[in-house]
């Protein structure tokens, strides 16, 4: 794993130590071998996982996260180079070493191998996000949005903390390896569902879920590209890998314990799904979805079975492209209008064709078109719920229409119909922007191809 | 000041807490604070304002009732043990005596009233010594007479100070007052676990005063004593932004910065003794006191608060303050988490 | 050792050559569209080769080819299931696709994206093939969706246009009710059977319980419009005419309808399941034909007309004939494509007039286009020995002789009737009596192109049917005997309905109403479905999420619960602790009081 971590750490000094002229190309470049080197770890030989020291590990289910991790820093900084490009210089350094933080933190967190380092790693990757957003946003709201993000996940996270020491004391080690050997049931009772809580919380609150949501779209709509990428694709991921890690060592308390949470998930998805369709802020859209579809997540973890499990994975890494890939797009118009209204750029299809394809293949990637991962994820995931009760088919299917209601709606809104005129003179598509939109589209159809890899643990 | 009356001065404080730390008899123990307190009144009453002689009155007086107080005890502890040393006093009458006259000297609430009154009338310098020196003393004593400490009543001042210390930061925009009710909450977390384990209370108090140290540095390489003034540090010393950022995170009780080591080590000594709800309300709790903490370091690093110089242009000149030890004070107080396995050292 | 399978997977992988030929300079110049055509036709000559081998020697195949995935015990893989249906869909969907590839080089001749519109085509045509020849389920959901999307893009080609735009949106709207039905029969499937694949749903299942046949009918109904789920499918009439006639009327639409043919196994021993589907194709094929009667719009007519038809095909299910649907299908795109074509042409030749009040005299000036027309709405209404003859005049018999709701039949029976009325309008309307439109109109229709591609079809609409049903194998016995009144009961009720519809219109020709009356404002307005649930629904659902999901909710309660009661708490807190007067005598007041109680609360044994 160091193999991993060492060369992103050295990616900070390369940023401070390159020319004026290659400070984007250098760290893009190699943090794209980097993530090639990630790619090694898919390669799962044994049944548990791949031990590669005391601290790191990794196996089936942080594998295809830390590839989705390493493969984003990239497209990133490619992502964010137009708007820091007027940016004295050692900003822009210093942006590009916040994000270079984030992934070292992100990486690390993904293979840790002891619940205690996770949880250190865990908050630590709010640091770096809160000065993404605060300082480089660009509205006023951004102050309100930081600090929603940081006491959410704080409030939340803190009694985990103390649940983590006292588990701990209790049962004597940490280590993902050790526990599952040494994993106590744990009995129905007051202090236990205290316990219980206080481990979930964190999680909930950084999935999010319905309730618990409020900080998502403030900081997804105040963050800049990098920032809003990097929230949407890995961070709520680290609210599922927590979930499922901890599950584990729950049960069997969690059949009781998470009724609340599932039908505050089942509700909350079709809520969110319908706030989506009134929205007039494209971003808010686009984070209103995240919201969505986590909940999907959420419900397929707390089921806790083998196909719920698979869905839910498959649906984080599918997910994490898709939403990374619609804030991009959702950048492409901002950079140009300078305003995330929807109704001020229509018609877009007629000026930028090739836009038009990428907004086309990411809407579709968003309901769940089949053959794509998306759908695979989502299938699975009302299969066992159908399963589990066969009355969350109708809040399922309703899910299913209004996303691809929505979807659309925000492709007709921008791409079609008449143009409106004055965006008659905005800069034709850059050749960076199109080559960003393959890199998210072409690991999304590829692994239509072959899923089993981001299927997680219990494939 | 002349320099020789000051070296006399400072000599003495260094005296009288030197005295506390050494002493295991009782008298000496009170003379060190009482010689202690008469130096420290000329070093916080240094630029003759009504408003540092208010300070440093108030500071005599509830200083002066503490000593009183800790004599009180000692005296029912000769009374009822018969020998004047510091070990364990069976008397619970003295004991809580004399746990009330410590708590009163470090300002713990409810004894806290003072804490910030003082803070704010003094100079930088002065503010720094009174906030970290003064409270090396009282520490030990309590570190030297802990396992005979009513539990109960030192919890509940301790979490009383962090809730103290939290919601009145929250109110302040006067660089000193926060400090201090920052060092009120710290107090709180550095006494909770002095029953339990009192080389934590050490490494808290540690990484206490190196923070404190930093922060009071920092503050004074261009003389801030309120947030706007600190708000326009980005034209002035624009370096001093980002670490003034790290170091509120560190003292906030973030991940991964230094400051979230003896936290973390807090709860688990608390939790290890089968106390679960107190370090989830005292975690709860240091939320408070991370979110005035971030407030500073939004109008400092993150944002260009309104002033009335938005100018990009201004002579950066060299800086006239000599700051020798703040990079390593920097270092110490944001990075050594990964350090914690060392920590085997205090025991 | 036999060719079937390759010929098949030939068929298939041919068409998918042009689509990967995009990347290279063919896509870029103006020999694409013949180069689509020129592949459909190949593949379809070497789909005919499975098809002989089908029909001479009844061999069937499933080829499974790439294994996909396994999750624990279910397996799925690249599956295609060759018989009986798709072996004799295939070619027909070919040809008939072939024709309209070619009427649609003439007919988009002017776009600028015509590359892009006969990629869109071919890519239709792809995933339609896919559902045809699945083989489970998830295939037949990618065939499915993907139907759908292509559809949303066809419709929506002349994307400028907001009415496009919104029959798009429809379209996919009220397909995806549709996939609710899908995807929780294929739920029910996995739970209950532990399967996908439609050998091992057949082997498992002797008495099906209802439920995963509800979820297909839903699903039916979604794609194939039924009643209820129809109106996006004369709105898709937005979309260029060889949209129309590929998607809607042979085609896409057809899709429902297969599925539950699919699925004949299943349906045949379930009488709920049954009963329902003929109810609802019986409301289905008399709401549109009544809906069909009073439209001004040639396409929207056309459009009716299929829903007409397919509601027929959901009752000859409904009796448990799915043989004779399947029939009705393939003889049905002959007729349909054709009478789509013919509008366009005629569309295009009046400068893209589509309103019949505006047609007219067509008979002397466009000769052939007139020839099919007429010839395609005979068939489709069924005249003795044309290609429609062969199905729906079994399909009338067989509902006639079954024991089945009397109900149903009579009202299928006053839509065939009805379908003759309409046919009469188009043919009155826009071919016959004195010229309607303006003089200075240039009209040709002898391209090539056109004439071909109409020639094909015409021909198979004369002879399809004859050709098709000497050569199945028979998989029902059909009904031999019956009374006269019952053999005649079709031809004459058509009869009936032309001549009535020919001395209503010859009447009523210069007349006009004073005021409408309620029937005509009723079948005008579609039965005001569109007006009450296009405007009631959206409206409650939009008003539910704005006012209750987004601004009580999420600004206002969600907000109000968690951070503004905190920021409220800590806000008073703070001000109460920081709010100090400053007077010494209070502090030691306060430390007073503080000691006393500790020196009561605490003075006891430790």
């Amino acid at each position: 794993m160091l193999k991993i971590i060492f060369p992103s750490i050295m990616l900070m000094p390369l940023t401070w130590l390159s020319k004026n002229n290659m400070i984007w190309i250098n760290p893009t470049v190699y943090s794209l071998l980097i993530s090639l080197i990630s790619l090694s770890t898919l390669n799962q030989y044994s049944d548990n996982s791949t031990n590669f020291s005391l601290l790191f590990f990794s196996d089936s289910l942080s594998a295809p996260l830390l590839v989705l991790t390493t493969w984003l820093l990239p497209l990133m900084l490619i992502a964010s180079q137009s708007h820091l490009s007027k940016e004295p210089l050692t900003r822009k350094k210093v942006y590009i070493t916040m994000l270079i933080l984030l992934q070292v933190l992100l990486i690390m967190t993904f293979t840790a191998s002891e619940l205690i380092m996770f949880y250190v790693l865990f908050e630590a990757t709010l640091v770096p996000t809160l000065i993404i957003i605060t300082r480089w946003g660009s509205q006023a709201e951004r102050l309100n949005a930081g600090s929603y993000f940081l006491f959410y996940t704080l409030s939340g996270s803190l009694p985990l903390l103390v649940a983590l020491v006292y588990i701990q004391n209790t049962t004597g080690s940490l280590n993902f390896l050790i526990m599952q050997y040494w994993n106590q049931p744990l009995m129905d009772s007051w202090s236990n569902a205290l316990l219980w809580l206080a481990c979930m919380m964190a999680f909930m609150v950084k999935m999010p879920l319905y309730g618990l949501h409020l900080w998502l779209p403030k900081a997804h709509v105040e963050a800049p590209i990098a920032g809003s990428m990097v929230l949407a694709a890995v961070l709520l991921k680290l609210g599922g890998y927590g979930m499922l890690r901890l599950t584990t060592m729950l049960n069997p308390l969690t059949e009781y314990m998470a009724y609340p949470f599932l039908m505050l998930s089942l509700w909350g998805m079709i809520m969110t799904s319908s706030i989506c369709l009134r929205q007039t802020d494209l971003k808010a859209l686009i984070a209103y979805s995240s919201v969505s579809h986590m909940a999907l997540v959420i419900v397929a973890i707390l089921i806790q079975t083998p196909w719920s499990y698979m869905g839910a994975t498959t649906l984080m890494v599918a997910h994490g492209l898709t939403s990374s890939m619609l804030f991009c797009l959702a950048n492409t118009n901002y950079e140009r209008t300078h305003s995330r209204t929807m109704i001020l750029a229509r018609g877009l299809q007629t000026l930028l064709p090739l836009m038009a394809m990428w907004w086309l293949l990411a809407s579709l990637a968003n309901l769940a078109l089949p053959p794509t991962i998306n759908l695979l994820g989502e299938l699975f995931v009302v299969m066992s719920a159908f399963s589990w009760s066969n009355i969350t088919i109708i809040l399922m299917g309703a899910n299913m229409m209004i996303t691809a209601l929505y979807s659309l709606y925000m492709l007709i809104m921008t791409q079609r119909g008449k143009h409106t005129h004055h965006i008659n003179n905005i800069k034709p598509t850059y050749t960076r922007e199109n080559s960003l939109m393959a890199l998210h589209m072409l690991p999304l159809l590829m692994l239509s191809l072959n899923p089993k890899i981001i299927m997680g643990l219990t494939y | 000041m002349n320099p020789l009356i000051l070296g006399i001065i400072l000599l003495t404080i260094m005296a009288g807490t030197l005295i506390v730390m050494i002493s295991s008899h009782w008298l000496f123990i009170w003379i060190g604070f009482e010689m202690n307190m008469l130096a420290t009144i000329p070093i916080l009453m240094k630029n003759f304002s009504p408003r540092s002689i208010e300070a440093s009155t108030k500071y005599f007086l509830t200083q002066a009732t503490a000593s009183m107080l800790l004599m009180l005890g000692v005296i029912i502890n000769l009374l009822y043990s018969g020998q004047w040393t510091t070990t364990k006093m069976f008397n619970q009458t003295s004991s809580i005596i004399i746990t009330t006259a410590l708590t009163m000297k470090l300002g713990l609430a409810p004894f806290h009233f003072w804490v910030p009154e003082v803070t704010q009338g003094i100079p930088l310098m002065s503010g720094l010594i009174l906030l970290t020196w003064q409270k090396l003393a009282p520490l030990s004593v309590l570190y030297q007479i802990a396992p005979s400490i009513n539990l109960n009543m030192l919890l509940t001042m301790s979490l009383l100070s962090i809730m103290v210390g939290g919601w009145g930061g929250l109110n302040q925009t006067q660089l000193r007052k926060i400090m201090a009710y920052s060092s009120i909450g710290h107090m709180g977390w550095m006494t909770a676990i002095m029953v339990y384990n009192p080389t934590m209370a050490m490494l808290y108090l540690l990484m206490y005063l190196t923070m404190t140290l930093t922060m009071f540095m920092l503050f004074m390489i261009n003389s801030t004593t309120t947030l706007l003034s600190l708000s326009h540090t980005w034209n002035k010393t624009p370096i001093i932004t980002m670490i003034v950022l790290t170091v509120m995170m560190s003292m906030g009780g973030l991940p991964p910065l230094s400051g979230f080591m003896p936290k973390w080590m807090i709860i688990q000594e608390l939790t290890k003794n089968d106390n679960i709800i107190l370090p989830t309300l005292m975690a709860m709790m240091a939320l408070l006191n991370l979110y005035f903490y971030m407030r500073l370091a939004y109008s400092t690093a993150l944002t260009m608060f309104p002033s009335s110089n938005n100018m990009k242009m201004k002579w950066q000149f060299e800086g006239t303050k000599r700051m020798t030890s703040l990079p390593i004070m920097i270092v110490l107080s944001t990075m050594i988490l990964p350090l914690t396995p060392m920590l085997s050292v205090l025991y | 050792m036999n060719m079937f399978a390759t010929f098949t997977l030939l068929t298939l992988f041919m068409l998918t050559l042009p689509i990967l030929m995009t990347a290279s300079n063919t896509y870029n110049n103006n020999q694409y569209p013949m180069y689509v055509k020129n592949i459909i036709a190949c593949s379809f000559a070497v789909s005919l080769v499975p098809t002989m081998m089908f029909i001479h020697s009844n061999q069937e195949m499933v080829i499974s080819n790439w294994h996909w995935m396994t999750v624990h015990t279910l397996k799925i893989s690249l599956s295609f299931k060759m018989d009986y249906f798709s072996m004799m869909f295939m070619p027909i969907a070919l040809f008939v696709t072939w024709s309209i590839v070619e009427f649609s080089m003439w007919y988009m001749h002017s776009d600028p994206n015509i590359n892009k519109f006969f990629k869109y085509l071919l890519l239709f045509l792809i995933t339609m093939l896919i559902l045809v020849t699945a083989n489970n389920l998830f295939q037949l959901f990618i065939g499915w969706e993907g139907v759908g999307i292509m559809s949303f893009l066809l419709i929506g080609w002349w994307y400028g246009r907001t009415d496009a735009n919104t029959a798009a949106l429809q379209a996919i709207l009220y397909n995806r009710i549709g996939d609710i039905g899908f995807v929780a029969s294929m739920a029910w499937f996995l739970s209950n059977l532990n399967a996908w694949e439609l050998q091992q749903i057949f082997a498992l299942t002797q008495n099906c319980p209802t439920a995963p046949l509800m979820g297909l009918l839903l699903a039916a109904a979604g794609k194939s419009a039924q009643f209820g789920l129809h109106p996006w499918l004369p709105s898709a009439m937005e979309g260029p005419t060889p949209v129309s006639a590929l998607l809607h009327s042979s085609t896409m639409v057809v899709a429902g309808v297969f599925l539950l043919i699919r699925f004949y196994p299943l349906m045949e021993n379930n009488k709920t399941a049954q009963t329902l589907t003929l109810c609802l194709g019986a409301i289905t094929t008399l709401f549109t034909a009544l809906c069909a009667l009073t439209q001004n719009d040639i396409k929207k007519i056309v459009a009716f007309s299929t829903s007409s038809q397919l509601g027929l095909m959901m009752v000859t299910i409904g009796i448990n004939q799915p043989h004779l649907a399947f029939l009705h299908i393939c003889t049905h795109a002959f007729f349909k494509a054709m009478l789509f074509m013919c509008s366009g042409s005629i569309i295009h030749s009046l400068n893209d007039e589509q309103d019949i009040r505006k047609m007219g005299g067509l008979f002397k000036t466009m000769p052939f286009t007139t020839t099919a027309l007429i010839v395609g709405s005979l068939a489709l209404t069924g005249i003795p020995f044309l290609t429609g003859f062969y199905s729906k005049d079994m399909i009338i018999e067989t509902a006639n002789t079954s024991y089945t709701n009397a109900w149903a039949l009579f009202i299928t029976l006053i839509a065939t009737s009805l379908t003759a009325v309409y046919s009469t309008r188009i043919i009155f309307y826009a071919l016959l009596n004195q010229p309607r439109f303006p003089p200075l109109i240039l009209i040709n229709e002898n391209n090539p192109l056109l004439i071909n591609s109409i020639k094909r079809l015409l021909v198979g609409s004369i002879f399809a049917g004859f050709l098709i049903s000497y050569n199945i194998p028979p998989m029902t016995l059909p009904q031999m005997t019956m009374p006269l009144h019952l053999k005649l009961t079709a031809l004459a009720v058509t009869i009936l309905g032309f001549m009535l519809a020919m001395e209503i219109n010859t009447m009523t020709q210069n007349l006009k109403h004073t005021r409408p009356s309620k029937t005509f404002k009723f079948s005008n307005s579609l039965g005001f479905f569109p007006t009450i649930m296009h405007r009631l629904v959206p409206y409650l659902s939009l008003l539910m999420s704005q006012k209750s999901a987004s601004m009580l909710l999420d600004l206002l309660w969600l907000e109000a619960a968690l951070p503004k009661t905190i920021a409220l708490i800590q806000v008073k807190a703070s001000m109460l602790v920081s709010d100090q007067k400053g007077l010494i005598k209070l502090y030691f007041l306060s430390f007073l009081v503080t000691l006393t109680l500790i020196a009561i609360l605490f003075n006891y044994p430790a």
